[in-house]
């Protein structure tokens, strides 16, 4: 791993390889696009259910819907449990559909749209993430890393250790010296609920909404409680890995963007000493 | 239908808008990004083909669990006087016409369509939209029919017309799939919804139900059924309305 010793100066390590830039930016990059066209599709029905059915007859346990659609200027309601909250302005963009009627989005959508196309491109993007996950998952089990990187070590969870890390997060600190050659525990867990978890769970109930696939394996249905469950999954599961990316590029910033992106993109991470500035 | 937003609405609201589908210039029109949208359908149907090679059925649900109430989306009652003949006279001097590579061209009313033996079946509707309802459905399997007109080698595909018109410049609907899901056991034509008979808004005389495919490709008020080698000679030849024009994928059953 270790590259070259700098007694003076730095250390460098080969951090990342190439499958693992591969897979980063692969999959950042559909995530993006997984993402956007994901919420134009749920903008055409931004309503959450629980169960098998889910239809306008149904009580949904988030939903987006337009009041006073009659009135010139219609209001749009947040409800989530039995909660209401009025979000006019804020989410949803109530649209004339031509007909004399009215109907709501939960954001406005380009002029142009094509929903058909829309779905056609999550698809697209779905193969490539859901392809590339297994692979992964067997590229990190075969060369070790999972091993090596991120399962935690029982350093990690000794409870002395966990409190310091959460003080060092909390002051934003810098990791440096040998505890910057190690993921710590935060970014174990993390990076391993993403990949064992999250992206799992995106994969399979976006195909639980399938009616071929789950034809074929009837008990994706019962795995996700009802075709309508699979569907909320897949949105919350979605915004968990919203989340995830706001909190990791975020850190990317207080651990040093520059060092970062290049051992995304070359590999090469440096290690700055323990006593640098 | 609070909430429910039927993109029928949202093209008129397109329209409204004078930004009509027609006439754009847009991403997915441009070749190379069309053919890798089709790429990648062709990609989705050819593996779930391998997964589905046993010919599993889609889940048939309890009587208990179908929707109090089911969404009308599309068309709730398609316009001109032609249908509101049809529906004055209960449909009773029309005739489903099958037509096309067949052996034996059919023309059948609905009263023979009803002789002939049926299957029902209690299943999910799931649009892509993104709802999903539970109906009741009785009607003929397609495979059946297809048995009486017999096919052609060269048949490919079953295309649907239609009797309604969704969209503003006139053209009716019209659907279509390949053989493989023409004849699957729970492909059929359904003149029966929830014990009775098929409501207007739901599509009669007869919708196809396409149960291992979505929501848009189960069309409703189908006229004639016209069997074909190729689907470029159709519509603007990919196949369906939506697909021609909202560039939806032609092979739908992710």
């Amino acid at each position: 791993m270790k590259l070259r010793e700098d007694p003076v100066e730095r250390q460098i390590d080969y951090r990342h390889p190439l499958p693992v830039r591969l897979w980063h930016w692969a999959n950042a990059a559909v995530l993006v696009v997984l993402l956007m066209t994901g919420l134009l599709i749920f903008d055409i029905h931004p309503h959450l259910y629980w169960g098998e059915e889910g239809h306008a007859g149904v009580p949904a346990f988030v939903s987006l819907s337009g009041t006073h659609l009659d009135r010139d200027s219609p209001q749009t309601d947040l409800q989530i449990g039995s909660r209401h909250w009025d979000v006019t302005g804020i989410l949803g963009s109530v649209i004339d559909d031509g007909f004399g009627g009215k109907y709501l989005l939960a954001a406005p959508a380009p002029a142009d749209w094509q929903f058909g196309a829309t779905r056609g491109w999550h698809f697209a993007f779905a193969w490539i993430l859901g392809l590339s996950l297994p692979l992964y998952g067997l590229y990190l089990l075969g060369s070790g890393r999972l091993q090596k990187m991120l399962i935690p070590t029982r350093g990690d969870l000794r409870l002395r250790s966990i409190a310091n890390e959460f003080w060092q997060h909390l002051r934003l600190k810098r990791a440096r010296g040998e505890s910057a050659r190690h993921y710590n525990l935060l970014q174990k867990v993390s990076y391993l609920v993403v990949i064992f978890v999250l992206i799992p769970v995106l994969v399979l109930s976006g195909l639980t909404m399938s009616n071929a696939m789950t034809a074929a394996f009837p008990d994706l249905i019962a795995l996700f409680g009802g075709r309508q469950s699979a569907r909320s999954v897949h949105f919350l599961a979605a915004m968990f890995l919203v989340a995830f990316v706001l909190v990791h590029v975020f850190q990317v910033f207080v651990a040093g963007f520059f060092n970062l992106m290049r051992s995304m993109i070359t590999g090469r991470f440096v290690v700055d000493r323990e006593d640098s500035v | 239908m609070t909430g429910l937003i039927s993109r029928r609405a949202l093209l008129g609201s397109f329209a409204a808008t004078g930004t009509l589908l027609a006439g754009c210039s847009r991403l997915d029109d441009k070749t190379p990004f069309r053919q890798l949208l089709d790429a990648s359908d062709g990609f989705t149907m050819h593996a779930q083909r391998l997964i589905l090679a046993k010919r599993p059925l889609v889940r048939e649900l309890p009587f208990s669990q179908i929707s109090a109430t089911f969404p009308m989306n599309g068309t709730k009652m398609p316009q001109g006087d032609y249908y509101k003949r049809l529906l004055d006279s209960e449909f009773r001097d029309w005739k489903l016409r099958v037509h096309g590579l067949v052996d034996r061209p059919l023309a059948l009313t609905l009263a023979q369509l009803q002789s002939l033996p049926a299957r029902t079946q209690i299943t999910m509707h799931n649009c892509d939209e993104g709802w999903s309802a539970i109906g009741q459905w009785t009607g003929v399997q397609l495979a059946r029919l297809f048995a009486l007109s017999g096919l052609r080698p060269n048949a490919r595909y079953a295309v649907f017309h239609c009797l309604d018109k969704i969209d503003l410049d006139g053209k009716y609907y019209y659907e279509s799939i390949d053989l493989d899901d023409a004849l699957h056991p729970q492909t059929i034509l359904a003149y029966g919804m929830n014990g009775k008979q098929l409501p207007v808004g739901y599509g009669a005389p007869l919708r196809l139900r396409v149960e291992m495919q979505i929501g848009y490709k189960n069309a409703k008020y189908v006229d004639r059924i016209e069997v074909v080698d190729r689907l470029d000679t159709i519509g603007k030849g990919r196949g369906g309305w939506w697909e021609d024009f909202d560039n939806a994928v032609w092979y739908a059953g992710q």
